[in-house]
């Protein structure tokens, strides 16, 4: 059992005497009694000592109480300031006149008559007068007429007594180490090698400490830099740019017909002014209306270059890639960006206006679809998704397209991501000829998955009580 | 994507198997299982097989994937004499009509459930919600050929779907339920798209709604397609989708006339694809023999035409069949997907980490490093929060959206200390000290940079540990910097300082004024800290 000094010495001398008060006890262990009462507290918990709780009232004189003893109630005062007869009036000059000239006469001191104050011949102490000597020793209703005149008030006591139990006893009896016990160990006991000397006091360990919160990266962020890191490791280079975007990156160049319903105001974010077309935008008009000089038919129909200059903010990072791979048209290019998107939807718990995007792309000579299945199912793997399958999908810019599921316990297969080839007719207007592959995954989805979370705003709108208590490793592996 | 209702006897019926292998095998053509209800299944597929829209198309599809019959379904179409006329009048307006006839058809209730569940699919998907195209279905033993597509006035009376006396297309726009669902299309228009029969009675008020006249029942056995759109290959991509669909329902189809023209064409298109080239993009190793039996299962007629080639007659129905790897598509759908061995290529290639990344990095283990734990805000934000708390004047060149979803969202954040106070409002119940941080983009006119705030919060904070916490930030970045007197409103003045970088101002820190704190509902001092990261590292952490 973990004693401090204090409760050893507490301890032994109860040993001694059975019981004390702490007034005693403090006197003889030269502590004051409040400290006692502490230590024997402690002993207390360990059963070690009892401790009794004794509470009384006594009354004790007030300043004003203290006042009247040493010059007299105000109506002695008043009873003194004259000889046998004063006339009301000029008795009421004096200050105790109020409430002295009352009590005389209640008290029987004093006759009033034709406005003439005369002394009785009678004033013996009053029944106050004697109480206020000895309060504790006067009767109830003169100790009420002295509470009420304010000249003593009730005050508490508590007397404690501090009782070795047998538990207490036997372990005195089996021997108590009395050196004294060191806190804080000195810079000046570590150099003089005194702390040889020492005994330092050792601490409850069943008690919990005051939480720490370190600083620490949100756990959103450490699954994207997780996301990052098997990229990189895979040989990916990294891409970044701006949210603002031409229509012309966001749709045209990926083959998004100009009368798409997601290219409305209703679905995506439009901004003030017009982005210039690049160089070779009539490449991507001629895919449009007619396939160009591809096997392809196009969708058809006129293309407006108008429409492909309104600006507006993402709705996917494969306006990155598709700029990056005009900028890189050969091989190879291994590239990839995790990024935030914008759709316009109403905030529910798994539709947000904002959210994150992974995206990567492989272009090189001899890639084939069944390599795209194969970076999916070691990108999956690596994030700890053991089983993957492949479904056809459909995107406007990939053919052929597959959606990847992977397994989760619980949930079955859930669909994750999309990818496939780029089509000709998005490579073909910046002189690419070689086969992209690509893919993109709903990172945030991901989270919550991962994270077990129901409502997609707890990534964003951080209450800090969650981030601290997110652990940065948890069993299986980082979060 | 619109949800297709499959009820399971009707679709046992045409695809000649069993429930389970139906569902199993599902998924393998492409769809997406919604709900699976008691007598049906909902699934979604993709928005360019419109041809797979109907319980009829998912069976033609499922039996060829399933071998029960493979190979082009032939689809014969012989001349009504029935014939249409489209007025000169209406070629502003809504100038293309497709149209055919179907005889022998017998419609219980379930064809008739597919049928409007393939028109609306249509109308959805290929239609643009009726804009582009839209479909009428018509009892044709009502009417009398031939038929007359032209603008009317509004003015013009007849007694729509669903009513039992006439009204006017104006009427019939602002009454209707319809017409108030589709009248935006054509309104304002001077003249109405309509079509009648030879007696002037009225089929049709396209793209809003029929005539109560042509109603199709159960009892219907002769129908009278009309198809009318803004856009000529669509109007007749849905015209093939809905006539194909109908014969494989049971019915024959007639063409129609329409001003000298024959319809439907529902002879499929021919085409060549290279057996190397469908080979090296799937990375597989097909002869022309297995690839025509692929693509046979995937119901093209596919015959191998030469040591690399395979022709193929692609089926009328199969709109998005724009280019040859969408036929390559197909045939790794017909082989699956699971038969493909999924590899990765042997070319070396080292990762890369882009510098604004790397940089972000850093400044999260500076700041995590001082205590301060990151939060992930939102990037778009609105006047309020960024501005008006902040007791600064909004910023001309804030980036605000059009056509905000909310008074939530309405720009995109120009700094990012706003939103640190936002989430202590709404963190005051967590314990203190709070200490947070983000790191992030920022916009500006139409730049994209990159800031980073940190704020602190409990009884004790102030100028002194912002200023600490900014010399530490400061220093563990590399960059010298002086200091100069603020008079930014957001901090307490004589409590705040500007960061100073090469005589540019490139943040503040300091107290934040008591105002800004009462604004953002905080009951604690917060020291805090704001520092824009493209002005410092330059092009290195900027993209415009």
């Amino acid at each position: 059992m973990q004693l401090t000094i204090n409760e050893k010495r507490l301890l032994l001398e109860l040993s001694g005497r059975g019981e004390g008060s702490p007034e005693t006890l403090g006197g003889i262990l030269q502590k004051p009694p409040e400290s006692v009462i502490q230590y024997a507290n402690l002993l207390l918990q360990k059963g070690l000592t009892e401790v009794k709780r004794d509470t009384t009232v006594s009354l004790v004189r007030t300043a004003e109480g203290e006042a009247c003893l040493r010059d007299g109630l105000p109506e002695r005062q008043l009873y003194d300031s004259f000889k046998d007869s004063i006339p009301i009036a000029e008795l009421n000059r004096h200050p105790q006149a109020k409430i002295g000239i009352g009590w005389m006469k209640r008290l029987g001191w004093i006759t009033i008559q034709d406005g003439l104050i005369m002394k009785t011949g009678d004033a013996s102490p009053s029944a106050v007068e004697i109480a206020l000597k000895q309060p504790e020793a006067a009767p109830k209703d003169i100790q009420k007429e002295l509470l009420r005149r304010g000249l003593v008030s009730e005050e508490e006591h508590t007397a404690w007594t501090i009782r070795i139990t047998d538990a207490g006893r036997s372990l005195v009896e089996g021997g108590l180490d009395l050196r004294e016990e060191v806190g804080a160990l000195t810079a000046d006991q570590i150099s003089s090698g005194n702390w040889r000397d020492l005994t330092l006091r050792a601490y409850d360990i069943t008690k919990s400490p005051r939480p720490v919160w370190p600083g620490k990266i949100h756990p959103y962020q450490r699954m994207i830099n997780e996301m990052r890191r098997i990229l990189l490791d895979m040989g990916f280079t990294e891409l970044y740019g701006s949210i603002i975007q031409g229509a012309f990156w966001n749709f045209d160049a990926l083959f998004q017909p100009q009368d798409h319903p997601a290219r409305e105001m209703q679905d995506t974010f439009h901004l003030a002014g017009k982005k210039d077309l690049p160089e070779n935008w009539e490449q991507v008009r001629d895919m449009h209306e007619s396939g160009g000089s591809l096997s392809s038919s196009g969708w058809g129909g006129r293309w407006d270059p108008e429409k492909a200059k309104a600006t507006v903010l993402r709705t996917h990072t494969t306006c990155l890639s598709i700029q990056h791979l005009a900028a890189h048209p050969n091989p190879p290019v291994k590239a990839f960006c995790i990024g935030r998107v914008y759709r316009r939807e109403t905030i529910d718990p798994t539709h947000l206006p904002e959210f994150e995007q992974l995206e990567g792309i492989v272009m090189d000579t001899d890639v084939s679809f069944r390599h795209l299945l194969g970076f999916l199912r070691e990108f999956y793997l690596r994030m700890g998704f053991e089983s993957v399958r492949f479904r056809p999908g459909y995107f406007p810019y990939t053919e052929p397209s597959v959606e990847p599921e992977v397994y989760i316990e619980g949930l079955g297969w859930v669909e994750l991501g999309g990818a496939g080839i780029f089509r000709e007719e998005v490579t073909a207007p910046w002189g690419i000829t070689c086969p992209v592959l690509a893919w993109g995954l709903g990172v945030s989805r991901v989270a919550m998955l991962r994270m077990g979370l129901t409502d997609l705003r707890e990534l964003y709108q951080s209450d800090i009580g969650w981030v601290r208590s997110v652990p940065v490793v948890h069993s299986g592996g980082r979060c | 994507m619109p949800v297709v209702s499959l009820p399971y006897r009707y679709l046992e019926r045409l695809c000649g198997t069993d429930r389970k292998t139906i569902m199993e095998n599902l998924p393998l053509i492409g769809s997406d299982i919604e709900r699976i209800l008691e007598d049906q299944v909902d699934v979604e597929f993709f928005p360019s097989r419109v041809d797979l829209y109907s319980t009829e198309g998912v069976a033609r599809a499922m039996r060829g994937y399933l071998g029960i019959e493979t190979g082009e379904e032939i689809y014969p179409v012989t001349p009504s004499g029935i014939s249409f006329t489209i007025d000169p009048n209406i070629r502003e307006i809504r100038p293309y009509l497709g149209s055919a006839v179907i005889r022998d058809i017998a419609l219980d209730n379930e064809a008739i459930i597919s049928l409007m569940g393939v028109q609306e699919a249509l109308h959805w998907v290929v239609g643009r919600g009726r804009a582009k195209v839209a479909i009428g279905v018509h009892d044709l033993d009502a009417v009398t050929p031939p038929f007359r597509y032209y603008g009317a006035p509004v003015t013009k009376r007849f007694v729509p779907l669903d009513y039992e006396r006439e009204m006017s297309l104006t009427g019939i726009m602002e009454e209707h339920p319809k017409g108030r669902d589709y009248a935006h299309i054509v309104s304002g228009k001077p003249l109405m798209p309509l079509i009648e029969d030879a007696d002037g009675n009225v089929l049709s008020f396209p793209p809003i709604i029929n005539g109560e006249l042509t109603r199709v029942t159960d009892k219907t056995r002769n129908l009278l397609l009309d198809v009318t759109g803004t856009d000529e290959r669509a109007v007749q991509t849905a015209l093939r989708v809905l006539c194909t669909t109908l014969i494989t329902a049971g019915g024959r189809c007639e063409s129609v006339s329409v001003n000298g023209a024959v319809m439907p064409d529902l002879s499929p298109a021919k085409r060549e694809i290279s057996v190397s080239g469908c080979n090296r993009l799937l990375g597989t190793s097909f002869s022309p023999g297995e690839i025509a039996v692929l693509l046979r299962k995937m119901r093209y007629g596919a015959e191998a035409s030469g040591p690399d080639t395979v022709s193929l007659q692609i089926p009328c129905y199969r709109a998005d069949i724009m280019h040859e790897w969408d036929v390559y598509e197909d045939v790794a759908i017909g082989a699956g997907f699971a038969s493909l061995r999924a590899e990765l290529p042997a070319t070396f290639s080292a990762g890369h980490e882009h510098p604004i990344q790397a940089l972000a990095s850093a400044v999260r283990d500076i700041c995590t490093g001082l205590g301060y734990l990151e939060v992930m805000p939102f990037t778009l934000s609105n006047e309020e929060v960024m501005y008006t708390r902040m007791q600064r004047s909004p910023d001309p060149r804030a980036l605000r959206v059009l056509h905000p979803i909310s008074e939530e969202q309405t720009l995109v954040r120009s700094d990012l200390l706003p939103l640190l106070l936002d989430l202590f409002r709404m963190n005051k119940r967590r314990e203190l000290p709070q200490r947070i941080f983000h790191t992030g983009d920022v916009v500006s006119e139409e730049r994209t940079g990159q800031k980073v705030a940190l704020a602190s919060t409990h009884p004790g904070a102030d100028f002194s540990e912002a200023y600490a916490t900014a010399d530490a930030l400061m220093r563990e970045l590399g960059v010298a910097f002086t200091l100069e007197k603020s008079s930014d409103p957001a901090f307490i003045p004589g409590r705040v300082a500007d960061i100073v970088v090469d005589g540019r101002c490139a943040g503040m820190f300091g107290e934040i004024h008591p105002g800004v704190l009462n604004r953002f509902d905080i009951d604690q001092p917060v020291a805090g800290i704001e520092l824009d990261l493209s002005l410092l590292f330059g092009d290195r952490v900027s993209k415009s």
